[in-house]
């Protein structure tokens, strides 16, 4: 069952299109990534599904139902930057969070702010806070009362390595205790290795989405090249085994979908119909290349 | 949406440890008795002697700060400083703003008019306090002044404290939208001091010199700040200079009564709905 659901959402400011027509479902109990570059719509796709930007067309459910208020206190939350009251504490912060949300109580606050490490500082103002510690209290405002589904907005941006790592494993365990968590990024290597789920944004377009597997799988390519471009992409196309091809610089990427097809087999089919290859090497399509071809 | 304690609960917790917002109460209830003071021990020297013009002046003032006529003077001497809760009521808003919270409010569960509802309350909140600073002074001074209580009805003129209630929340309701509208505290207040000292003194005297060419309908009472300006007309020993215009202000209170409340309406009206169509 899907907990949320993305029904033809769009959206513009002014003359810029951020979101065109995006669709796509996020499944109950999976760490869903989304991911995409910089201004690639990210934000705005999650301030809609918020209540905090009305779309100008299409539609969105929560649990299967149009997003009301009780919903969205089931959704805890980290948008974009921490917002707090800079002239409270961690705790008197979180009350607010917890008075407006109802979710946890006294006890449930001081556990949040022991996860993000931040027990120690939870009585300084927050004005007084690092970047760092902005996030982390932006975290521990979101896990508040152990909601049913997270929304992170590019969780680990201003943390140092170490926080990188503790906020990714504090993710993956929270996934493991049956939260869904929809979480926003771009980088690739962080979906990559938190994600189960992705959907790639590009210029508010939704250029991809599925099971991490199946849509940033590194993908076999053999690079050819020969003196007729034109004669090796035609004899290639007749190559069974052959999911697609690109010309580049430096020569035709061949790209296989079944382990069938090798050079031995792409070689000998040039030389029977009087090609000779002048190169031939077998390569891994990178995940960044991948990430990069797709949004660029 | 959520409920009326919560929403209390939660404009508490925002306020209770906030310095600035106690501190500047602090002010507005240190200026009312310090305008009011200066005012009454000026009148106090001035008519104390024992000569002619003493006796003169008394006679000609009367006695401004005895029950029950204390509560219109110190209500039309306090209503010069509506500037200072002014400024509470804009941070109030415009802080949410400048922290982003007004969009965490809505993001954490709450309603777009859950938000405003919680900053009524607020403002209603100043507005009761400033009104009860406005009262106690003036029941002191009177105390003070009043030479035989035995002889005075003391809440015969009762009604302006409600009036002063009336004025102060329909002046914090209009600095309010301004906060609303601009986002930026210090725009904002200076827009509102602007707009009250110097704007809407010129319209107001443009209307009045023009009253010909407006049929001979005074615009100038529909003014935003006028409006309440009206409810509190000047102290008779002021008026006394002017019987006849004294006379046709103290008959337009109950129309500016009716005012300031459409007033306020509208004003709130207008605040629930720029926040609810407005992109957070």
């Amino acid at each position: 069952m899907s907990v949320l659901q993305i029904h033809n959402l769009s959206k513009s400011f002014g003359k810029i299109k951020a979101l065109d027509n995006v669709s796509f479902d996020v499944p109950r109990g999976s760490v869903f990534g989304l991911l995409g570059p910089n201004g690639s719509g990210k934000t705005t796709l999650l301030s809609i599904i918020l209540d905090i930007l009305g779309p100008d067309a299409g539609s969105f459910s929560w649990f299967g139902e149009p997003s009301t208020m009780v919903q969205r206190k089931r959704i805890g939350s980290l948008l974009e930057t921490p917002n707090f009251y800079h002239y409270l504490s961690a705790v008197q912060n979180l009350r607010i969070t917890q008075s407006i949300s109802q979710r946890g109580n006294d006890d449930a606050i001081e556990q949040v702010l022991q996860t993000v490490k931040l027990y120690e500082r939870r009585n300084s103002k927050f004005s007084t806070y690092s970047l760092g510690m902005k996030q982390r209290l932006a975290i521990a405002a979101s896990l508040l009362g152990s909601p049913e589904v997270l929304l992170l907005d590019e969780p680990t941006n201003g943390l140092d390595p170490v926080g990188i790592a503790e906020i990714r494993e504090l993710i993956k365990s929270l996934a493991e205790a049956g939260h869904t968590i929809i979480m926003a990024s771009h980088l690739l290597d962080e979906v990559e290795k938190i994600c189960d789920h992705v959907a790639i944004l590009k210029y508010g377009k939704l250029i991809a989405s599925g099971t991490v597997a199946s849509v940033l799988a590194d993908e076999d390519c053999y690079l050819v090249n020969a003196v007729d471009q034109e004669r090796l992409i035609e004899l290639l196309n007749q190559l069974p085994g052959v999911s697609r091809l690109a010309a580049t610089n430096e020569g035709v990427e061949c790209f296989i979908k079944d382990q069938s097809l090798n050079a031995e087999i792409i070689n000998k089919h040039c030389f029977e119909h009087h090609l000779v290859l002048t190169h031939l090497t077998a390569k891994k399509k990178r995940l960044e290349e991948k990430f990069f071809e797709l949004t660029n | 949406m959520a409920t009326f304690q919560n929403i209390i609960k939660t404009e508490w917790l925002k306020l209770k440890n906030y310095l600035s917002f106690w501190l500047l109460l602090l002010a507005t209830a240190v200026s009312y008795p310090g305008i009011n003071a200066i005012v009454y021990f000026g009148y106090d020297e001035s008519t104390k002697p024992k000569n002619q013009s003493g006796q003169l002046l008394k006679m000609l003032l009367g006695n401004p700060f005895h029950f029950p006529e204390v509560y219109h003077t110190t209500a039309y001497l306090s209503s010069f400083f509506t500037f200072i809760p002014a400024i509470v009521v804009i941070m109030l808003i415009t802080n949410e703003y400048q922290f982003r919270t007004h969009r965490q409010n809505i993001i954490d569960g709450w309603q777009k008019n859950t938000f405003i509802w919680g900053k009524f309350i607020s403002v209603v909140l100043v507005a009761v306090l400033v009104t009860l600073f406005f009262f106690f002074v003036a029941t002191a001074i009177g105390f003070i002044a009043t030479t035989d209580l035995t002889k005075v009805e003391m809440f015969t003129k009762g009604k302006y404290i409600g009036l002063f209630f009336l004025q102060i929340f329909t002046q914090l309701s209009f600095a309010f939208l301004l906060g609303l509208l601009v986002r930026k505290a210090f725009i904002a207040y200076g827009l509102f001091i602007f707009y009250g000292m110097i704007v809407e003194s010129m319209a107001g005297a443009f209307f009045k010199f023009k009253i010909q060419k407006f049929g001979g309908v005074d615009y100038g009472q529909f003014l935003p700040l006028e409006i309440s300006d009206r409810l509190i007309p000047v102290p008779p020993f002021i008026g006394r200079l002017n019987e006849a215009d004294y006379k046709s202000a103290l008959a337009a209170v109950d129309k500016h009564i009716a005012y300031s409340i459409v007033f306020v309406v509208l004003t709130w009206l207008l605040s629930f709905y720029i926040f609810k169509k407005r992109d957070l």
